[in-house]
């Protein structure tokens, strides 16, 4: 019922407290928002038309392009949806660089959540902290891939090249760099009075709730509930990697951020345990001819756990040398569709960026 | 093991310990005065040797962003098989993923660690890759190179980032091996040395093709090869043998013993082994039992002209096959008991068996050419007659008189052409046990092996040897070098690089060569001259010498008053105008006579452009 | 110590017997050990997704579309998975075949409720009608077209050169 107070405003692509291109919609009356529908739509690229046409190993400097700040871990999903349909073995050693490299995203990922978060509390100094961090590993990655951003790194039959002289003791220097700043972050940011007053019970979710929308990721993981696809079914060398998950209880932004920051920890134990088991050996099966190469038919789906939740493409394949349906699910999709919309009934409008960087949601997911 | 994690409220004081931050070393760059060496993997801007480039196009085939397209360059004067064409690359649409990179064969094509380009002519945002070695002018060195002005015109030497590897590219260098018998089982008996591919083996080989086409433009014939290579990779050897026939009627023959300059030109041997394009061939034709339920030719409608084709080398084949299906009568006329003409006498039987020239020489028959064999042109039936009778003569006579050198004794020494002939479809002949072959062409590698077989055979479990001298030195002997390897791999023995002085007869009996050494084989402008050390000289035991050094035509039955109107070239060839038409009028020409490859494949490409020429002459008359 | 997530639930040949006894008519197979590809005729599919999410399959991964354009079907294709708590480990891919001219099904958000935004876009981009849907409107594109641009007969390059000025592509250059 719309009432004389009511009124509509445009939390746009163009804001303050808006991290990548999204824009809301918000009906409020006063400080309270009774209505939110989302507008993604801002950075949809059309790639799963365009991939129709392009070669198998055409797509795949592509693919990188959908999730801006975490690209491995498209580039790894694809990869394995390929070698799934067309019957490709990877050598051993090819997988335990693309842990690595899959950890090295999740940590960059995750301080860049860090940076988001922080920022839209109004936390500068730990934001620009996280940044700093995070540009350290995207030196490492230039050195390994030869960019910074979309590293086009792991493709069908393995990766690209092998990992440079030296490479083992810059990524644990680098490691143990951002690592003994961590009681720094800690008496900074984490164990802050502020963030606990502004974060606690914000964006509330129990767990059934959370199960019944579809959540994946932090959210079911800050709600209580262990399911981590690393765990449920292992790929690439989860399955002989020392790793715990982090669960937390209450289910609220506070919850969420903290399941982040303990994230990162694992994630560096797992990186140092690849470095040791690492075995010799060859890093890349040759495909066929690009030009003549052609994948029986058929149809798969592939899932790998990225920093934001589970996800999944739906691959199909109709015997020619082209793919005839690509589909990606993205985490952010029911993250910042369905759950966005519920949890901003009744909160206020200062909030809006807060709940919506702790359900870290990115936007040129949604869109593809 | 569960995580006991507390809430914790925290406090408001602590977070003021990070205020020591504010006394540390920044740790951001003072750039432009502090830079960032980039890695050295990193992925910029592109470098291009125009050296090592062949301008095959794979580069722009590949980008996913079409970013890349092929310029002509005129002042390029490309090698045979090459073409003067350079990539240029579109940076407003360029991804920088370096897929070309991992997919140039030759490896020139690279990504620097240039990226800067800040203009505001977007014209200038398109590069016609070059590297220092040809572009002195936009190259600079450490001390004349200066940040501020880096642009796509201003870019550092020697700066090379993301080069290609052999090891992770995007084509298969290693070729599929083919099956064949080993040496020490081979030299005893004729058997077919190459046992051809399995259809497992004949589909992986097929798919290394990058479809790039320098093989079309390098071979005579301009077969359409990337096709049929890709129709044998889709398990369609009809349609193959079907694009095969568009120029080439003798996948068989072709097959087995065709020279291959599309394999000398393939992208893929720059850096690794050529695409077996003649093996793939000969897998083509042996699968397909029957030609013609595969290739299913419609009805000809039949012009009434008759044309007479003398010899039937693959020259003559071709031009019978070619003018029976524009729907003429023609009548090809051979001394030999069957087709094939050379080809039949003069490649030894683990080469090319006979039953290969008859698969194709039959259905080339089967179609409704005519064929007289045992017919002598000028003895068992006159050329005037021929001449008179038909409408227009093919000459595809071929160089059938073997050459002597003409050294004292000569006369007891044989002749290549007809050793191999007696050898293959006559009765044999009787071998010593140390040979010596005067050559070092293909004929004379061809006798040589002949030769160690038929030592093995009449002489089992005895010490035998095959000697070759030759004027050529290992840099310019004329043979293949397949051939001089696996002869090398029988145990034949090479002596390069010395000329026939004298034969050494005793009691009638040939006692061996002697030799002396070569100083020059070419004069300076290129003509055969020899030149030796008369005073350096080597004795070669051997009780038989054969001379395999070359052929030359036979045009003693053309009458004499026909002849003299017959023009030559200043090297010895019949003259022939675009048409392939002589000096004499309804006389076409083709082949060993005409050309200077002097193999198979060049009297093919040679007929299939008289029976062009025959068309048009007879259509234009009356 | 390494721990493995303890797998308690059901097993995938167990249930692929149990779904053909009860539902007649019905392609079931396992592929590649966890995932049952099931294809259903389009009346059984809201009870089969019913049955499915008691047995404990009961997260809605993904909905997606296939334009079979030569067979003149579209293909909607249901995946689920599950939470392991009643459900077994995999996936189960339910797929369906509707017809291609005016194409129309039946929503499932009674079932699922976040299958909405998933409907929303397959009705945006291949024009699919889903009754029941409360707010059927524009999610990612700003214009109207005139075949929905996901299906294979809307060609992208024909649809540039009609709507924007023409850039010239690389290949014209010359």
């Amino acid at each position: 019922m719309k009432t004389e107070r009511e009124l509509e405003l445009y939390f746009g692509p163009q804001h303050i407290g808006m991290v990548g291109n999204f824009s809301i919609t918000l009906k409020v009356e006063g400080d309270r928002i009774i209505e939110a529908s989302a507008n993604p739509g801002y950075l949809h690229r059309g790639f799963e038309k365009l991939m129709e046409y392009r070669t198998w190993i055409q797509n795949f400097p592509m693919v990188c392009r959908i999730n801006v700040i975490e690209p491995d871990s498209m580039e790894m999903v694809y990869a394995m949806a390929v070698e799934k349909l067309a019957k490709i073995e990877v050598p051993e050693r090819a997988n335990y660089i693309r842990t690595i490299v899959l950890e090295l995203a999740r940590l960059t990922s995750h301080l860049f959540g860090c940076w988001a978060y922080a920022n839209m509390l109004g936390f500068d100094t730990v934001a620009q902290w996280a940044m700093y961090h995070r540009d350290l590993l995207l030196d490492l990655f230039e050195e390994l891939t030869g960019a910074r951003v979309y590293h086009i790194y792991i493709w069908p039959g393995g990766v690209r090249r092998d990992i440079p002289k030296g490479f083992k003791d810059r990524v644990l220097n680098t490691l143990h760099t951002i690592g003994s700043c961590i009681p720094d972050y800690d008496n900074t940011f984490f164990n802050n009075r502020l963030f606990y007053k502004r974060a606690k019970n914000i964006g509330k979710i129990s767990k059934d709730e959370a199960k019944k929308l579809g959540a994946t990721g932090q959210i079911l993981r800050a709600a209580g509930i262990k399911y981590d696809i690393r765990k449920v079914e292992p790929y690439a060398v989860y399955d002989k990697v020392n790793f715990e998950i982090p669960t937390r209880e209450d289910g609220d932004a506070y919850s969420r951020v903290w399941v982040i920051r303990d994230e990162m920890i694992q994630s560096v134990h797992i990186i140092m345990q690849c470095f040791e088991k690492m075995p010799q050996g060859e890093v890349y099966n040759r495909v066929p001819n690009p030009f003549k190469w052609k994948i029986p038919k058929g149809e798969t789906y592939v899932r790998v756990e990225s920093s934001r939740g589970e996800l999944g493409l739906y691959l199909v394949s109709n015997g020619e040398d082209k793919p005839y349906r690509v589909h990606f699910r993205t985490p952010s999709y029911p993250h910042g569709l369905i759950i966005l919309e519920k949890l901003l009934k009744n909160a206020s409008i200062a909030d809006v960026g807060n709940i919506m960087i702790s359900l870290y949601v990115v936007a040129p997911e949604i869109d593809r | 093991m569960r995580n006991k994690l507390q809430v914790k409220k925290g406090s408001f004081l602590r977070p003021f310990k990070a205020i020591r931050y504010l006394f540390e070393k920044p740790g951001t760059l003072r750039y432009p005065f502090e830079q960032k060496e980039p890695s050295p993997r990193y992925r910029g801007f592109h470098l291009n040797d125009w050296d090592k480039c062949t301008g095959c196009g794979n580069c722009a085939d590949i980008c996913p962003n079409e970013a890349i397209t092929m310029v002509e360059i005129t002042e390029i004067k490309p090698k045979p098989g090459e073409k003067n064409e350079r990539p240029k690359i579109d940076y407003g649409r360029c991804c920088f993923c370096g897929l070309c990179v991992d997919i140039c064969p030759p490896g020139s094509l690279r990504l620097s660690r240039d990226y800067f380009h800040i203009h505001f002519d977007k014209k200038t945002f398109t590069l016609l890759a070059k590297d220092e070695k040809t572009d002195k002018e936009h190259f600079l060195s450490a001390e004349k190179y200066s940040i501020f002005q880096a642009s796509l015109m201003h870019r550092k030497e020697n700066n090379e980032g993301f080069v290609s590897d052999l090891k992770y590219s995007l084509f298969e260098p290693e070729r599929v091996p083919m099956p064949q018998v080993p040496p020490e089982k081979r030299k005893l008996s004729f058997i077919e040395q190459v046992l051809g591919y399995s259809q497992q083996e004949a589909k992986k080989e097929a798919s290394r093709c990058l479809e790039c086409k320098l093989c079309e433009d390098a071979c005579p014939a301009h077969l359409k090869i990337s096709d049929y290579i890709r129709a044998i990779y889709e398990d369609k050897p009809d349609e193959s043998l079907r694009k095969i026939f568009e120029d080439n009627p003798l996948p068989a023959i072709c097959g087995r013993i065709c020279m291959a300059h599309c394999e000398e030109v393939c992208s893929l041997g720059k850096r690794g082994k050529p695409v077996a394009v003649r093996w793939l061939k000969r897998y083509a034709s042996d699968m397909i039992k029957d030609y013609k339920k595969a290739l299913e030719l419609k009805p000809i409608k039949p012009t009434g002209k008759k044309v007479a084709v003398i010899g039937a080398g693959p020259g003559g084949l071709s031009v019978a096959y070619f003018l029976k299906l524009k729907g003429y009568e023609v009548t090809v006329f051979d001394s030999l008991p069957g087709g094939g003409g050379m080809m039949r006498i003069g490649p030894p039987l683990y080469r090319l068996p006979i039953e290969s020239i008859d698969k194709d020489v039959n259905y080339i028959a089967s179609l409704g050419v005519k064929f007289k064999f045992n017919t002598t042109v000028g003895k068992d039936i006159s050329f005037e007659e021929i001449y008179k009778n038909y409408d227009a003569v093919y000459l595809g006579i071929g160089t059938t008189v073997s050459r002597s050198t003409h050294v004292k004794n000569s006369d007891k020494a044989y002749s290549a052409l007809p050793f191999l002939k007696e050898n293959k479809i006559g009765k044999g002949v009787k071998v010593g046990r140390e040979i010596i072959v005067i050559g070092g062409g293909n004929v004379a590698m061809d006798v040589a092996r002949e030769a160690l077989r038929l030592q093995h055979i009449q002489y089992p479990g005895e010490k035998v040897v095959t000697k070759t001298v030759s004027l050529e030195d290992w840099d310019i002997m004329p043979a293949t070098k397949e051939e001089i390897e696996e002869a090398k791999a029988e145990g034949i023995q090479f002596n390069p690089g010395w000329g026939p002085k004298e034969i050494k007869v005793e009691d009638g009996k040939v006692k061996g060569l002697l030799c002396m050494k070569v100083k020059s084989v070419f004069d300076e402008q290129g003509r055969f001259r020899p030149t030796f050390y008369e005073e350096k000289e080597m004795f070669l035991e051997g009780d038989m010498v054969i001379e395999a050094i070359g052929q030359v035509p036979d045009f003693s039955f053309i009458p004499k008053e026909l002849f003299d109107k017959l023009e030559f070239t200043p090297r010895k060839k019949v003259k022939i105008d675009e048409n392939g038409k002589t000096s004499l009028p309804k006389v076409f020409a083709g082949g060993d006579i005409v050309n200077l490859n002097l193999d198979a494949v060049t009297a093919i490409a040679d007929a299939k452009r008289a029976a062009e020429g025959i068309d048009l002459y007879l259509k234009g008359d009356k | 110590m390494r721990k493995k997530q303890k797998v308690k639930g059901i097993k995938m040949e167990k249930l692929k017997d149990e779904i053909a006894s009860i539902f007649k008519e019905i392609k079931v197979n396992i592929a590649q050990d966890t995932k049952l590809i099931i294809s259903a005729k389009k009346e059984q599919v809201l009870n089969l997704l019913r049955f499915l999410k008691d047995k404990g399959y009961n997260h809605l991964a993904l909905i997606s579309c296939v334009d079979w354009i030569e067979e003149k079907e579209f293909e909607l294709v249901y995946i689920l998975g599950s939470y392991l708590e009643k459900g077994g480990k995999g996936h189960i891919i339910l797929k369906t075949r509707i017809h291609r001219k005016k194409p129309k099904f039946k929503t499932i958000i009674p079932i699922f409720e976040n299958a909405e935004p998933y409907e929303r876009e397959i009705h945006e981009l291949f024009g699919v009608d889903f009754e029941g849907h409360p707010r059927l409107t524009h999610l990612f594109l700003e214009r109207d077209y005139k075949i929905p641009p996901f299906r294979k007969d809307f060609d992208t390059r024909e649809y540039v050169k009609e709507v924007f000025e023409k850039i010239p592509f690389v290949e014209d250059k010359k």
